[in-house]
């Protein structure tokens, strides 16, 4: 237990370091969540087709698309556990004194670190163009909290993917295959009731939209109602993938 | 006292269709340098990562320093260090946090942390560019990280795969040097894989010869060769007429075990030319004759490999080498 919580702390230390060095990654990807914000959510905003009860269009969304955002960069970062396996360095890491199931949880949530600073990119953004944050530091924080841990599990889940895969072009696709279902068929954009039925059953089990209705409690409208569960979501959703993707690791190295 | 490495009749069959391995027996005495040489897709990986407990073996069993790597493989983990034949640190952090990330993933205290890193970039060579990131680093220098990350956890026994694979003689020189350097320091028992016939020749002092998943040959250098058969010593000699009574002659002296003629240079079949030169160069003096030039042919361990396995080793060797080079040329 010791030992899986110091080696998650060398891999998010990793993470922190090859940000220092490089972070033009982070800043591209920024793009495209900001124009989400800046353009759509404007010209969405003032034409006011989608009812959000109250709070401007550009307010709702902006959680569900640092959401959409954070979550592609864990998955994509879960995905380049099998370049590792290419390179030597997963065979490295077998063969240190420490379980497998810490090395899985362990590069699982460092994509966490690239999370938090890809929220930290728009957020700032998201503010300059007028959107109306809780005025909460607590809130905040715990905000990022939940990014961190919804991170470490869609990473674990990529990695489950990911071991499925023969070749690393393969699944460089797989990740936008991944990624934008999970958004649209979420309350990232709209609120669930306007979904069709069909899809609003698919949103109780995308664990999307658990991490964006309690972001955005905590952001936007200070609606606690659901955090508790939403809480609870996150937590089987990690248990359960890091869990998985422990098993399916040993495909990972055969 | 246990062996460092023992395997006793070990099978990897991949996705039920690749035997990998098919009945590798072996023993490694502990504090050594042994060499497992073979051609490209002989098994060595393979072999090397049932012992380091990546994978399973499929039948068999392999022990290091007595613990069963399949049971134990928790404890065999504690005791070695590896460097896979491909590039195994992070190219966009420089060489000091590799060793940092590293020795906390291994678990070492934070005590002992800057002193070890420090030990091992010294021994390495390294300190004077551990600042850099590795993407700067030539292929030498990168082994030379690699093996210091092995060095942090004070091993056992260093399993090195392929060490020098695609790096110029010169840095392949240095590897080396350091690599023994560390054993000085350390006594550590080293095991590696290798394809290149001179450097098992000339680091290890045991040597098994894989071929198709099999141990075909297994001995010291020397052992090998001349299992092969003897050492030729050739003699140009001034005005000299072959006499059949004069060959018969030689033929009698003690070390000789052959004597012919080719292209007028009289050869002469032995087990070990340095020993037994000084007394033949004796007895031709004795008759008058005068030499003008002497030179020696010795058995490489490609012959060595022709002989057990009638193909030649470097040829085998050399399609590989190309796909590796390219291989550590795309990683890096
Ligand atoms: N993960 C794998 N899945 C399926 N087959 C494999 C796998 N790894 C190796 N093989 C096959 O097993 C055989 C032995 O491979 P191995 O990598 O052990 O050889 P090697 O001696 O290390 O060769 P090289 O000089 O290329 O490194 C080869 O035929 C190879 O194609
Ligand atoms: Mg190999």
């Amino acid at each position: 237990m010791m030992a899986t919580f110091k080696n998650m702390l060398a891999m998010i230390e990793l993470e922190l370091r090859r940000l220092g060095h490089d972070r033009t990654e982070i800043y591209s990807r920024a793009v495209q969540p900001i124009l989400w914000i800046v353009i759509y959510g404007n010209v969405m905003s003032s034409i006011r087709a989608i009812p959000t009860s109250g709070i401007p269009y550009i307010d709702f969304i902006t959680p569900g698309v640092i959401i959409q955002s954070t979550t592609f960069i864990s998955i994509f970062y879960g995905l380049t556990i099998v370049w590792e396996r290419d390179s030597g360095i997963l065979k490295k890491l077998l063969v240190a004194p420490v379980s497998r199931y810490s090395i899985v949880v362990g590069r699982a949530m460092a994509s966490g670190v690239r999370a938090i600073f890809q929220a930290l990119i728009i957020l700032p953004v998201a503010v300059i163009v007028g959107v109306r944050f809780l005025p909460n530091p607590m809130y905040l924080i715990l905000a990022f909290v939940v990014i961190f841990f919804a991170s470490g599990g869609f990473a674990a889940a990529s990695i489950l993917v990911a071991s499925f895969m023969k070749t690393r072009e393969r699944f460089m696709g797989i990740g936008q295959a991944i990624t934008m279902p999970l958004f649209f068929a979420s309350n990232a954009l709209y609120p669930v009731q306007l979904m069709p039925p069909i899809l609003r059953e698919f949103s109780i089990v995308n664990p999307l939209s658990y991490v964006v209705d309690a972001v955005r409690g905590l952001l936007i409208t200070g609606n606690f109602s659901n955090l508790l569960g939403d809480l609870i979501a996150i937590a089987v959703f990690d248990m359960v993938m890091f869990i998985l993707a422990s098993i399916s690791f040993r495909r990972i190295i055969e | 006292m246990d062996f460092a490495v023992q395997a006793k009749n070990l099978v990897k069959v991949y996705n039920g269709k690749v035997k990998a391995l098919d009945g590798v027996d072996l023993t490694v005495e502990a504090s050594g340098t042994f060499a497992l040489l073979g051609p490209n897709g002989a098994g060595k990986t393979t072999l090397m990562r049932i012992l380091t407990t990546q994978l399973k073996p499929s039948t068999g069993e392999a022990y290091v320093f007595g613990l069963n790597v399949t049971r134990d493989g928790g404890k065999v983990r504690k005791l070695v260090s590896y460097v896979p034949q491909e590039m195994s640190v992070w190219t966009d952090i420089s060489g000091y946090e590799n060793l940092l990330i590293y020795a906390k993933i291994f678990g070492i205290p934070r005590l002992e942390r800057e002193k070890m890193i420090d030990e091992a970039l010294d021994i390495m060579g390294l300190n004077n560019v551990k600042g850099e990131l590795v993407r700067t680093y030539s292929g030498g220098m990168v082994r030379r990280l690699e093996i210091a990350c092995a060095m942090l956890v004070k091993p056992k026994i260093m399993f090195l795969d392929e060490p020098t694979i695609g790096l110029d003689p010169g840095a392949r020189k240095i590897v080396w040097e350091k690599l023994n350097l560390f054993k000085k320091e350390y006594g550590v028992t080293i095991f590696f894989n290798t394809h290149y016939m001179d450097e098992a020749d000339l680091y290890a002092d045991d040597i098994a010869i894989i071929d198709q998943g099999k141990v075909v040959a297994r001995g010291t250098s020397e052992e090998l060769k001349h299992s092969v058969g003897g050492e030729i010593i050739s003699f140009t000699l001034e005005n000299f007429q072959s006499e059949s009574w004069l060959l018969e002659e030689i033929r009698r002296l003690k070390l000789v075990r052959g004597v012919f003629m080719e292209n007028k240079d009289l050869n002469i079949l032995v087990d070990d030319a340095e020993s037994s030169l000084p007394c033949i160069t004796d007895f031709l003096k004795s008759k008058a004759l005068s030499v003008n030039r002497i030179s020696i042919t010795k058995p490489t361990l490609d012959d060595v490999f022709l002989k057990y396995t009638g193909g030649r080793l470097e040829e085998k060797g050399r399609i590989s080498d190309v796909r590796q080079v390219r291989y550590m040329i795309r990683r890096g």
